[in-house]
């Protein structure tokens, strides 16, 4: 690529043509600070922090969009620079609601980072507050607009990466705020509720729905049986909650915290990973077998669902019945496993920690009840919540010992573990069609071919005598893509994988903050060494899961499995609800 | 064959006349003519706007040219059947200046002759809806030239010639943009107007498409030829619907002529043009913001580059161009570009259009070649300010301009000039303001606005904007705090470096270039809790009161009169004011200028009230009683200077309880009221007897005792706890020319203060009284009253640009004084050491000077000798400070230094207030420095620094209820003696009677009350 040169502080940098100033300035080894600025996925140059001099301009330049040209000179920090984006930042502040010690991205958040940077020790700015409007109708989000800083990170992640768009701009001047389209509230519109916004918000105006004080509640009531399940992803990245660098396995110490707390079992979710394969594999084959609704579609991603609920409801009959690993957990938690310790289902609380604001919402789905009135489970954290109680008890998560899960429901295979990434589902499932088509032993389980961070991965594999063509997709503006191709008949696939987030769960809406590239890539090689570290790596080979069949289930898509572990889904319109209406609609 | 038709009617048909009902006038012409079977010999066109927006409805009636306005359609039956059939002009509906000259055609009057109409060549002329009107006045030849030889480089090679630049504000020169574009890389590119005008005040672009329609879409299809596009779109904002319905019948009408679409004038080029209709958002004006928007996205701007050359709409290349540039490109081709670059200035080629706006006579559209001076658009085209009024400043380019003040009159309109000033071309809207708007509030509107239409997308322009505005609505409200002014400099700095469009970049602009030209007024509101103008009206009770520089409650007391309540009228007024029977007869009264009843007919007689009811009390031999603080607080105040301020001091103080000695050099105590002012005008007794009653609180003064010579200074300082110093301003400035020195020169000071004594002067038959200030007509009547047979005033300048007061002058000349204008005396000729000749150079107006007004300058060879026996020079005068010359006293420029707040100088416990501070000022302001002196004296000395106010018992009467029924009446007059009683002693003016009197206080609109 044709390269071009420029001078910034008096460093001369060749950069390939089409860079801007900032990614410029970063070969140079020159810091410019940021905000709205999100790399690779948000530059629209609003808040105006990363100010340049461009030489020959007349005002200063967002150096985050910026053309490099060849032979331009810029200062990244002359006093006239440095003023205004200290003006900028202390504008910003002035329209903040400043409640930092108690905000739940204390010492998390961005605008806090930028502003000691700048060293602002006062905001010679005041006035009016912009108007709080404070939305707690969904389950998953909370929206503060009092803190929001109109940086549109959210904007552009929810319409861009997401393909929703359920947050816009609207009104002028002070009155310009980010709200869910008509300025519903954000039940009201269709928000899948991913919580990618609140990955991307630098600062409290977007925040999961916290459900730490009933868990504390919970664990508190002598009369609760509390367990608890942890997702496969949540692993490989709560240590960076404790500071402990983006890959670091750390299910040992995982599960002694979550037993400090009080949890009466620690449970994993990836015992009921291992069991949906097994649904989910029979499914697939049954469909392929009986001539049913190709391509099949993965239907453990609770944002996926509610995204597909809404654009595109006409699709739903391609999505497997089978009900998430979190929801089979809770299904199975409050039957088989009530059952067996003797406990009164209403008497067991069951806690998901998720990597996910979506499961919050998918517990709450009146389809998720095994018993009358009773949810299957009760309370969902996120990888952040979890943390927040772990560090609430003074835990020091680093040098905590490592433990296992507890029996039976925490047993699980590598296959389980990398459902935590995108292509993990598929390659789980594949690893155990492959043996019960063919009857043999799948030589090489690394399927490589759906793996990575890439949007939409293909590939085919031989089983048998079929070649199954499968698509997996993260992220759902690329969703959307295969589901305009599954729409106009082009697709010719057996079965699709698809995750709500990019990456996977590991990208989850709940993970710690910030979530980029990088960090996912850093996760995803955790769970992978996970995998390999395993025992077992087929969901097949769990001998839990092979007992729970035998003792409880008798066989794969049995009337036991139909009425625990499948499910059905709502179609609901786009377009927000009119007042008192529900987002249903009928779908021909 | 074509009719030929003996007379020709042009109804203007502009959005402001059709507003004003030009279509009922139109069609009653219409059915008058057809009534008189005139149809086939008079053609009635209803054309684009002609330009006089408020005189409308208007036509022409050609071929004369007869103009005629404000049209009610049952004029029709009189224009039509004395106009059109007999040939006489219908006088009354004809326009009058303001001095009542008559204008019978369109080019006599100066609002049309000095203007140079090309871009509105057709605009009033022809009818838009017609397109072969249009091609009749040689419409697409530019187009038929261009299309039948010229290539596209040579196409843009004469835009870059003609040197046109963007007429939407910017001014980037238009050649090149259409390079760019025409060099770009793109299978598609875009010609885009922009037609979302949106400045408050400025609707040329409007204009334009509602009377030229064909010129803009001409415009456009040379642009695509040049650029290589072959589609358009006009973005126009949805709340011109008449701009938009011509335009589509033009485009409608340019599609059947094959102006539009394929193998245009059977050449290969292909070009479809439509409107897109924009919601009325202001940001949309701003071009990448206006691509959002015909996109269908939000319309809100991005960074660039890219620039539209480039990536435009739809990623493509397009080429950006506001109406009146497009309106500019076929006169371009037509002329040819050699031509029209011999319009305007050197780097802004062509003419520009101006919304002429605010408070000047004539208002609406005004084309002018670029570089125009601003004096020359305000004064000659717009008739000059409203009411006679002062111009204080013209906002030019709308909110993100800048105000240009009165000392900027000579700017020539042109982009660079503008800029340099920190004001900007814009659109061409040019607000003009006088001394009765106030220029905080003017940034507050248009900040207001700004923060209004920011998209809200990047901080500075979304917060910046509106904290901005915070800091202004408390100036405005009298909440300023130090340090404002400066936080408002500093915020619109860096929102000007990092708002992210032109519209944040520029929204400071008015805040910063009213602070720059007005920083004063600024200042005035913040530290004195003032608006100059009387406008920011959460600060004061009314207009009037706040005008007043010593605080009277005005509503209070005329509402007092209208009940013959003159006791408590009077309390009111002595309240602050010790003077009322002084101050109802000589106080320049600048409660009346900002009076709102002026706004119905005429301001209230405010003085001549005061006046009456001073005399009336005066008269009972009562003086109404004053409050004092009823303690004496042992603490001694000396006072240099016996006149208003001096005396209005030491009246405060003593009520404050404190104990005043006044230092009085002459004879007796009243400064310039006793020695200055006749007694015609002000009868020494009135004056001794208020003065008496200052005494009478316990003040000392002490007269024949001048400090410096009698006692020193620092006798003062050591004596006393606090000194004031208010010796006034008596020293006459020298005429600095040969001959000064003569018998029979006199300054006017000395030769007034000679009067006042009973001194006789003879001044002879002929006397010349040199200034034009109150002064010199004091001067120059009492030296008729000396018995002078011909007495001149001899003016460098023009009546209107008079210092003294209108009423004085006219009672001047009506006592036989004459007045010689344009004349400066260079000479005093002299015989046997006696005055013989006054030697005057005449002089006619040049440029205008600092103070807004045309400067004199010589006519060579016109030389006047008047034969004078005395001169009087009556030119300024300034204070004489020889005694405090050895002290710490600061001094600046001749005066005393003061703190406008407190009165000290830089020397605690010494003050300073009056003339001698300030300059030669009026009375009132003398004794609004008496009130400050006494209240930062007061302060000083350990007390409240409050007026022991008195009139907490008064009732004031409510106003009556249907204030808003308010019935047109004009003021009261005023009775004067005639010439032939007139002597030095008699007072002129009668004063009201007790009818009169009630019945002028009743005009009050009692703002007090109700606003």
């Amino acid at each position: 690529m044709e390269n071009i040169s420029l001078t910034i502080d008096g460093i001369q940098v060749s950069v390939p043509k089409g860079s801007t100033i900032l990614q410029a300035a970063k070969t140079a080894g020159i810091g410019i600070p940021t905000l709205c600025y999100l790399n690779g996925v948000h530059a629209i140059g609003a808040c105006r922090v990363c100010l340049v001099e461009v030489q020959g301009g007349r005002g200063l330049q967002a150096s985050c969009v910026y053309p490099a040209a060849d032979g331009m000179v810029v200062r990244t920090n002359t006093a006239r620079v440095r003023s205004a984006r200290r003006a900028v930042v202390e504008l910003m502040l002035s329209a903040h609601r400043q409640e930092c010690t108690t905000c739940g991205r204390n010492l998390s958040c961005e605008l806090q980072q930028i502003s000691k940077q700048l060293g602002i020790q006062e905001s010679r700015f005041e006035g009016v507050m912009p108007k709080r409007i404070t939305d707690t109708s969904s389950p998953s989000v909370v929206r503060d607009s009092s803190k929001c800083v109109l940086c549109r990170r959210c904007v552009t992640v929810c319409q861009q990466v997401q393909g929703v768009g359920a947050l816009f701009p609207t009104d002028r001047g002070f009155e310009c705020a980010i709200v869910p389209a008509m300025k519903k509230d954000l039940s009201d519109v269709a928000c899948v509720l991913c919580g990618q916004c609140i990955s991307v918000c630098p600062v409290g105006a977007l925040q999961e729905k916290d459900a730490t004080s009933d868990v504390w509640k919970a664990l508190s009531d002598p009369k609760k049986h509390v367990i608890v399940q942890t997702a496969p992803a949540v692993r490989a990245a709560i240590g960076e909650e404790f500071g402990l660098p983006p890959g670091t396995r750390v299910t040992g110490k995982m599960v002694s915290a979550l037993r400090a707390l009080g949890f009466d079992k620690v449970f994993d979710t990836d015992f009921t990973a291992d069991l949906t394969i097994i649904e989910e594999g029979h499914e697939l084959l049954q469909r392929l077998q009986t001539g049913g609704t190709l391509p099949m579609i993965t239907s453990c991603s609770p944002g996926w669902i509610k995204f597909i609920e809404h654009f595109y409801p006409r699709l739903l009959p391609h999505l497997s019945t089978c009900k998430s690993p979190q929801q089979m957990f809770g299904a199975l938690a409050k039957t088989y496993y009530a059952d067996r310790i003797g406990v009164s289902p209403s008497d067991i609380y069951v806690v998901s920690i998720m990597p996910c604001t979506a499961k919050k919402f998918e517990c709450e789905r009146p389809e998720m009840q095994s018993n009358p009135s009773v949810p299957d489970v009760d309370a969902v954290l996120t990888t952040r919540e979890a943390a927040k109680m772990i560090r609430e008890m003074g835990i020091d998560f680093p040098s905590l010992p490592d433990s296992r899960f507890d029996e039976p429901l925490g047993i699980s295979t590598g296959a389980a573990v990398i459902f935590g990434a995108t292509g993990g589902v598929m390659e789980a499932a594949l690893r155990t069609v492959y043996e019960v088509v063919t009857g043999q032993t799948l030589s090489n389980i690394d399927l490589v071919d759906v793996r990575g961070l890439e949007g939409v991965k293909e590939a085919t594999i031989k089983v048998g005598d079929l070649d199954v063509k499968v698509a997996v997709a993260s992220g759902l503006a690329n969703a959307r893509k295969l589901m305009e191709k599954v729409d106009s008949g082009e697709a010719d696939y057996h079965f699709i994988e698809i995750m709500c987030c990019l990456g996977g769960c590991l990208g989850g809406g709940g993970q710690p903050i910030p979530t980029n590239d990088d960090i996912r890539k850093a996760r995803m090689q955790a769970i992978y060494d996970e995998d390999a570290s395993l025992e077992f790596r087929k969901s097949h080979d769990n001998p839990a899961v092979k007992a729970l069949y035998e003792d409880f289930l008798i066989t794969p898509l049995g009337h036991k499995s139909h009425t625990l572990l499948h499910t059905h889904y709502t179609p609901r319109s786009k377009y927000p609800a009119a007042d008192g209406d529900e987002m249903e609609i009928d779908v021909e | 064959m074509e009719n030929t038709y003996r007379s020709h009617v042009l109804v203007c048909a502009g959005a402001g006349c059709v507003s004003s009902g030009c279509q009922e006038v139109a069609d009653a012409l219409r059915r008058e003519i057809t009534k008189h079977h005139l149809d086939s010999e008079i053609k009635v066109t209803q054309t684009g706007c002609i330009g006089s927006c408020d005189l409308g409805p208007v036509i022409v009636v050609n071929p004369n040219g007869t103009f005629y306005q404000k049209l009610k359609p049952e004029d029709a039956v009189r224009i039509v059947e004395e106009h059109l059939l007999n040939g006489r002009i219908v006088d009354d509906l004809l326009r009058r200046s303001g001095n009542s000259e008559v204008y019978s055609s369109i080019d006599e009057q100066p609002f049309f002759r000095l203007q140079k109409k090309l871009v509105l060549r057709n605009c009033g002329i022809i009818d838009p809806g017609n397109i072969d009107e249009y091609i009749e006045h040689g419409g697409y030849g530019g187009l038929g030239k261009v299309l039948n030889g010229m290539s596209r480089q040579q196409v843009i090679d004469e835009i870059k010639k003609s040197g046109l630049r963007g007429r939407g504000g910017g001014g980037f020169p238009t050649g090149s943009k259409w390079q760019f574009t025409h060099d770009a890389v793109g299978e598609q590119k875009y010609v885009l107007c922009n037609a979302d005008e949106g400045d408050p005040g400025a609707f040329m672009d409007r204009s334009l498409l509602e009377g030229d329609p064909h010129a803009i879409i001409e415009g456009m299809i040379l642009a695509g030829y040049a650029i290589g596009s072959d589609t358009g779109y006009v973005y126009v904002r949805a709340e011109y619907p008449l701009a938009i319905e011509r335009l589509s019948l033009a485009l409608d009408q340019a599609r059947e002529r094959g102006f539009l679409g394929d193998n245009i004038l059977n050449s290969n080029h292909k070009f479809s043009l439509d409107i897109r209709i924009g919601a009325g958002a202001f940001v949309c004006g701003e071009e990448t913001a206006l691509m959002a928007s015909i996109e269908g996205r939000r319309g809100e701007p991005r960074p660039r580059p890219p620039f539209p050359a480039i990536s435009g709409l739809w990623q493509s290349p397009t080429l950006l161009n506001n109406v009146e540039t497009y309106a500019n490109v076929p006169l371009i081709l037509q002329l040819g570009a050699d031509e029209y670059a011999k319009i305007g200035t050197e780097k802004s080629k062509g003419t520009k259009i101006f919304a002429l706006a605010g408070n000047i006579n004539n208002t609406g559209l005004v084309e002018v070649p670029m570089g125009t001076d601003l004096g020359t658009i305000i004064y000659d085209i717009g008739g000059g300010i409203r009411g006679g009024r002062k111009f204080k400043a013209a906002q030019a380019g709308g909110p993100s301009g800048g105000c240009i003040p009165t000392q900027h009159l000579n700017v020539p309109m042109d982009y660079d000039s503008l800029i340099e000033l920190g004001a900007m071309m814009g659109s061409g809207g040019l607000v003009v303001m006088d001394e009765n708007t106030c220029m905080v509030d003017l940034a507050r509107f248009f900040l207001d606005f700004i923060q209004d239409e920011s998209c809200g997308k990047c901080t500075p322009c979304r917060v910046g904007t509106k904290r901005m505005l915070e800091i202004l609505d408390r100036i405005a409200h009298g909440e300023g705090k130090e340090g404002d002014i400066e936080l408002l400099e500093e915020l619109g700095q860096r929102i000007k470096d990092s708002a992210l469009c032109g519209l944040g970049q520029t929204a400071p602009n008015p805040v910063l270039s009213t602070i720059r030209h007005f920083r004063a007024e600024y200042e005035a509101h913040i530290r004195n809790k003032k608006c100059p103008a009387c406008v920011c009206n959460s600060m004061f009770e009314a207009p009037c009161a706040h005008a007043c520089p010593a605080g009277t409650s005005v509503p209070k007391y005329i509402s007092l009169i209208t009940q013959r309540r003159f006791q408590d009228a009077v309390r009111i007024v002595r309240d602050h004011n010790p003077f009322p029977a002084v101050c109802g007869r000589v106080c320049n009264a600048p409660c009346e200028s900002k009076c709102r009843r002026a706004q119905v007919d005429e301001p209230l007689s405010v003085r001549n009230l005061k006046r009456y009811a001073a005399d009336v009390v005066y008269l009972e031999g009562t003086s109404p009683r004053v409050r004092t603080r009823g303690v004496e607080t042992g603490k001694r105040v000396a006072i240099v200077g016996g006149g208003p301020a001096g005396l209005t001091a030491a009246y405060h103080l003593a009520r404050m309880g404190h104990a005043p000695t006044v230092y009085e050099a002459l004879p007796e105590a009243g400064g310039m009221l006793m020695w200055g002012i006749p007694g015609y005008r002000l009868p020494k007794d009135v004056l001794r007897q208020e003065i008496q009653a200052i005494a009478d609180l316990g003040v000392e003064i002490k007269t024949n005792t001048r400090v410096g010579i009698d006692v020193s200074f620092d006798d003062l300082v050591n004596t006393y706890d606090a000194v004031y110093l208010a010796p006034g301003a008596d020293k006459s400035w020298k005429l600095e020319i040969p001959g000064e020195d003569l018998q029979g020169v006199y300054d006017s000071i000395q030769f007034l203060r000679d009067c006042s004594l009973d001194k006789c002067i003879a001044v002879g038959d002929n006397v010349a009284v040199i200034g034009g200030g109150n002064a010199a007509i004091d001067a120059a009547r009492t030296a008729k009253r000396l018995g002078a047979k011909n007495v001149m005033v001899v003016y460098r300048r023009l009546r209107d640009d008079m210092p003294a007061d209108p009423y004085e002058i006219a009672e001047a000349e009506h006592e036989g004084v004459e007045i010689q204008f344009l004349a400066l005396p260079v000479e005093i000729v002299g015989e046997n050491g006696h005055v013989k000749t006054l030697r005057c150079q005449l002089l006619e107006l040049g440029e205008f000077d600092k103070s807004g007004r045309r400067s004199p300058k010589p006519v060579t060879d016109q030389i006047v000798d008047l034969p004078v026996d005395s001169v009087i020079s009556a030119i300024s005068q300034e204070p004489d400070i020889t005694f405090i010359s050895n002290t710490d006293v600061e001094t600046k420029r001749g005066k005393i230094w003061s703190d406008r707040v407190s009165s000290m100088t830089s020397c605690n416990g010494i003050f300073a207030g009056g003339d001698a501070v300030s300059g030669p000022a009026t009375v009132i302001e003398a004794i609004g420095a008496g009130v400050r002196a006494a209240q930062g004296i007061d302060r000083y000395l350990g007390f409240s620094g409050e007026i022991p106010s008195d009139i907490s018992d008064i009732s004031i009467p409510a106003p009556p209820e249907d204030v808003d029924d308010v019935v047109e009446t004009p003021r009261a007059k005023m009775h004067a003696i005639p010439v032939d009683q007139r002597t030095r002693d008699a007072e002129v003016e009668l004063g009201f009677s007790r009818d009169d009197a009630i019945a002028e206080a009743n005009r009050c609109l009692r703002c007090d009350a109700t606003s």
